[in-house]
């Protein structure tokens, strides 16, 4: 079946339309605006479910002339990914009814989490690698916005920017991959391209072609890796965790959509994406396998350790999403002829497995800090006596995420550790430490996991609030739905594989590959496997290892205090390094003397241009010109001892008269020139110049100019033969090539008046001199800037003035002042400004300021 | 074909103008711009035409007809403007060496540099010192404002 072209546009284009609407509905029904909003995302779903089954690309054209158009491609992987960010923000819009009751700024909260979502989807049915990016860039501003929501803390301003510095630099990385990509594409048969599926001539279409046109320029691995630091930065995988866990600093309902179930999704559905393109069915062990799987798998045990130091549930569960994530990233990096379909198997059905637990557990964390008033696990336990629900819903999300069979989440991991297993089975060596780490990993997921759910169970802890009530319907309802289903794809795995995930698992394989049907169920536990041995050994060593809990947790504490091995302490030097950096260079470049902002600029320019000219190797020039007429070269001379006798003048006056033999001069280099306008108008402007420089020089000074150091003497003449140079240089280049067909041919041929014409004609000028029909017809616009930078220059001129009279007066009353002393504090600024005349006709301040402050509360 | 002699004569006016756009003495730095323009005007008058009575380059004004050659009328307006726009630039340039003048008492941009621009330093370092929480001082001092100006309002009233 054929996508929808309208139905999908509507589909992506609603989140944002709906957007202009919050504040204006926010004024009206206040906070059940959450249930406009969920009105939106359900309406996304909806006509996203029509599509369900399509798959194929829809084209709008965007930028024809590079070849960039809008091309939307629907599969089962971008619908998984549009029906979690859909189907999910349903159930947090809805949430955040009960959740943000009690917060404020609701209006920037629900526009800002309806744009964030339209963007996801955006991601996910982008097939154009720029569309992508802008999408992918819209998700990272979004999220920077929600993460800073409570904007006056400061551990939010922290949080937002860190998680926007490393999100964005990421996406930056793989921009620059998609460009090395696109350029690659340009050297096979099909013609370059940005399109990456679903067209003939799309990127992954061509897959071998692009493959070796990358490997013939020796660009594979670099691009392979230039695409990967955009999915880890986003996917918070390690290095690069470290936003994560601060991004908690958003409300719980942001967490629980953005940092579990969606945003960082966007990494792995990309790594899902381009599999079919890096990932072919080759014999050896291909350099995506050794750098994405070796990765993930890293990834995923550091952080499921670190989840184990965690002190706050918001920071388990956000070192717990990394982990997961990581658990998908091996699951797709893991490639060759065992794994090819066994690891996308992984990455697909671990996407759905776990947005469904993680998104429940962080709407329970969600419930825990608004009954309990605290996040801290310490001072949290036995909670199941007073939200006996909520215990139910976290035991069945918690045991997924743990891997405990037959919960979801023991699902996908088994799915792993048989991928892991034969791989290793296959290259024998070192890929055993694949299935070893994977093991090691799940243990420290089994140990959080448990922990979480001892939230519940156990002793309460004394200092513990006794009124815990049980949370509002809208609070209570999606963590269960959500529950619901994890439940369900427990039981009965077949389910969820049906409804999604067979079709997104294919989009993931290479082009020609034919894909099995993926089947599971609960009579397949009865035959053991080395696999189901790997699951139970985890779920054995953590159930040993769980009573030294305190133990393990301590011990992680310890470690991570060290500074050298944390991305933070990195993360941290850098930014602050930085900014010492950027305020030494601002000192340095913003001097204040003229000469310092000067002598950059010039320098920059000259080796700019002096190396450009070297690069292109168009210094050429092509012989010596005629020797010029006599007079001209005369009257140069003239202009230029003219010039040279202004550098040298004793006094302003000698300088202004020997300026003005310059400016003669080039009158009559003009007159030489066959242009008499130009003639004219020098003649005209060079004399008004003159008396202007009199008229002011009568007022100034009369001599600042001798050359204090011989050092600096001697700079200022390097730097001003280098610009010389480069002038003459360009001179040479500029007249030794004249194009084909000058312009002035078109301006000469329909400056005059037609010769055959009716009362009116507007193709011609109509006049006899070219170059006033140029000025006033052809380049009238140019005349008319022209015009109002010489009205804008008289009336600066005349405010100048103007103030001159002023702060003259005011000077004579003030004797002995000093002015130069303080340039700021000039008489004018302080003139009649006394302390402002209190009268009771003035309306009390603070109506106005209550107005525009009522908008966000 | 390159105009060697041309080519000399603007880098050396170019070099000059440089040099004196260098200086500590505003007065010359206009000058400095000045020269700098008219060069620049040259050269674009240069650029398309021979000033070497090469008839092929040359191009005839439209009814001045009969063999008469003219330098390219494109480029004769362009400079015709450049010519206007450098007036009123050097202009307004020497009013404000004047206004500075009147303000400061000196010409020399070096003792106008003397007390040196610290901005961005002494604004970051304000900020360190604040604790970082302008937005939060801003919503303090609102709060005072307000019953100092009521306070105001009452004494107009008695």
């Amino acid at each position: 079946m054929q996508p929808d072209a309208a139905v999908l546009v509507a589909a992506l284009a609603l989140p944002f339309v709906a957007v202009p609407f919050v504040p204006a509905l926010f004024r009206v029904v206040g906070q059940r605006v959450a249930f406009f909003a969920a009105a939106v995302a359900a309406g996304s779903f909806g006509l996203l479910a029509t599509q369900y089954g399509a798959h194929g690309a829809v084209q709008l054209p965007w930028i024809p002339s590079l070849g960039v158009s809008l091309t939307l491609y629907v599969d089962g992987l971008a619908l998984l990914i549009g029906f979690l960010a859909s189907g999910v923000g349903v159930l947090v819009f809805t949430y955040s009814y009960g959740y943000m009751a009690h917060e404020h700024g609701h209006v920037k909260y629900y526009a800002t989490l309806l744009a964030f979502m339209g963007s996801m989807l955006g991601v996910a049915f982008a097939a154009d690698l720029l569309a992508l990016f802008v999408f992918w860039e819209l998700t990272s501003v979004t999220s920077f916005l929600l993460i800073g929501h409570h904007q006056r803390e400061d551990a939010s301003q922290y949080a937002a920017r860190k998680s926007m510095l490393i999100t964005v630099a990421g996406g930056l990385f793989m921009l620059a991959g998609f460009l090395v990509l696109a350029f690659a594409s340009g050297d096979t048969a099909a013609g370059r391209t940005f399109v990456l599926i679903g067209t003939e001539n799309s990127l992954i279409a061509n897959g071998e072609a692009v493959r070796e046109a990358l490997r013939a320029a020796g660009l594979f691995v670099p691009a392979l890796a230039l695409v990967a630091v955009g999915a880890i930065t986003k996917s918070a995988q390690a290095p690069f965790h470290v936003w994560l866990p601060n991004a908690m600093e958003a409300p719980t309902p942001v967490s629980a959509f953005l940092h579990s179930a969606t945003m960082v999704k966007a990494g792995v559905y990309l790594v899902g994406r381009f599999r079919p393109l890096f990932a072919p069915e080759l014999p050896s062990v291909p350099e995506w396998t050794l750098l994405l799987a070796t990765l993930g798998l890293v990834s995923m045990t550091i952080t499921a350790i670190l989840a184990v130091g965690a002190t706050d549930i918001k920071e388990l569960l956000a070192y717990s999403t990394a982990s997961h994530l990581g658990l998908i990233i091996a699951g797709y990096g893991l490639a060759g002829p065992a794994a090819v379909e066994l690891g996308a198997e992984t990455g697909a059905f671990h996407i759905f497995n776990h947005a469904v637990f993680k998104a429940t557990l962080f709407l329970v964390a969600g419930i825990i800090a608004h009954e309990a008033h605290t996040r801290k696990l310490e001072e949290l336990g036995g909670l199941a006596g007073d939200l006996p629900i909520v215990a139910g819903i976290t035991g069945i999300a918690a045991l997924g995420m743990a891997g405990v069979p037959p919960f979801n989440g023991f699902w996908s991991k088994e799915l792993l550790f048989e991928t892991t297993y034969f791989v290793a089975v296959e290259h024998g060596g070192l890929y055993w430490l694949y299935p070893a780490i994977a093991v090691f990993g799940s243990v420290f997921t089994f140990l959080y996991s448990i922990r979480f759910l001892m939230l519940f169970f156990g002793d309460r802890p004394s200092g513990l609030a006794d009124d815990i009530h049980r949370p509002p319907l809208a609070m209570l309802a999606p963590p269960a739905l959500l529950a619901a289903i994890a439940l369900a794809t427990g039981i009965v795995p077949q389910l969820g594989i049906d409804a999604v995930v067979q079709s997104a698992f294919e989009a993931s394989l290479p082009v020609a590959a034919e894909a099995h049907s993926l089947t599971l169920s609960i009579p397949k536990l009865f035959s053991f496997t080395p696999y189901l041995g790997m699951s139970l050994l985890t779920v054995g060593l953590g159930a040993v290892a769980y009573p030294f809990y305190g133990r393990l947790h301590a011990g992680v504490r310890w470690a991570r205090a060290v500074d050298y091995t944390s991305p933070n302490w990195y993360y941290d030097g850098l930014t602050e390094g930085a900014n010492g950096v950027s305020r030494r260079l601002a000192v340095g470049l913003h001097g204040g003397a003229f000469r310092t902002y000067v002598a950059p600029l010039l320098l920059g320019t000259a080796v700019l241009a002096l190396a450009g000219y070297a690069a292109a190797g168009s210094i050429s020039v092509d012989g010596v010109g005629a020797v010029p007429p006599v007079p001209l070269i005369v009257v140069l001379g003239v202009a230029v001892v003219g010039a040279g006798a202004v550098a040298r003048a004793p006094s302003h006056i000698a300088g202004v008269l020997t300026l003005s033999v310059l400016g003669f001069m080039v009158a009559i280099v003009f007159i030489l020139a066959n242009a008499p306008d130009l003639a004219l108008t020098q003649l005209v402007i060079e004399t008004l110049v003159l008396v202007l420089f009199l008229l002011v020089l009568d007022r100034l000074p009369a001599y600042y100019g001798e050359i204090r150091s011989r050092a600096r003497g001697i700079a200022d003449a390097a730097l001003a033969s280098l610009v010389g140079f480069t002038v003459f240089a360009t001179v040479l280049v500029a007249t030794s090539a004249s194009p084909e067909e000058p312009i002035f041919q078109y301006f000469l041929a329909r400056a005059g008046v037609p010769a055959e014409h009716g009362p009116f004609f507007s193709d011609f000028g109509g006049g006899s001199n070219v170059v006033n029909v140029i000025l006033v017809d052809f380049r009238a616009f140019d005349t008319l800037g022209e015009i109002a930078v010489v009205a804008m220059a008289a009336l600066s001129v005349l405010t100048l003035v103007g103030m001159r009279a002023q702060t003259e007066t005011e000077m004579a009353e003030r004797p002995e002042s000093d002015s130069a002393d303080d340039p700021a504090a000039t008489p004018a600024t302080d003139g009649g400004r006394g302390p402002p005349p209190a009268s009771a006709d003035d309306p009390a301040p603070s109506d106005g300021t209550d107005g525009s402050g009522g908008v966000d509360r | 074909m390159a105009e060697l002699v041309l080519a000399l004569a603007l880098g050396t006016l170019f070099a000059i103008g440089t040099f004196l756009v260098l200086r500590r003495d505003i007065v010359r730095v206009v000058w400095g711009v000045a020269i700098i323009s008219q060069a620049a005007n040259l050269f674009l008058v240069t650029m398309g035409f021979g000033l070497t009575g090469d008839p092929a380059a040359d191009a005839p004004v439209l009814t001045a007809g009969e063999g008469a050659m003219y330098a390219d009328p494109l480029v004769q307006a362009l400079v015709l403007t450049a010519i206007v726009i450098g007036f009123g630039t050097t202009a307004f340039a020497l009013v404000l060496s004047y206004r500075v003048y009147e303000e400061n008492g000196t010409i020399d941009l070096v003792d106008l540099a003397s007390s040196p621009f610290e901005g961005p330093a002494a604004r970051a370092g304000e900020a360190r010192a604040d604790g970082g929480e302008p937005t939060a001082d801003d919503g303090r001092s609102e709060v005072a404002d307000r019953p100092a100006a009521d306070d105001a309002a009452d004494g107009g009233d008695h």
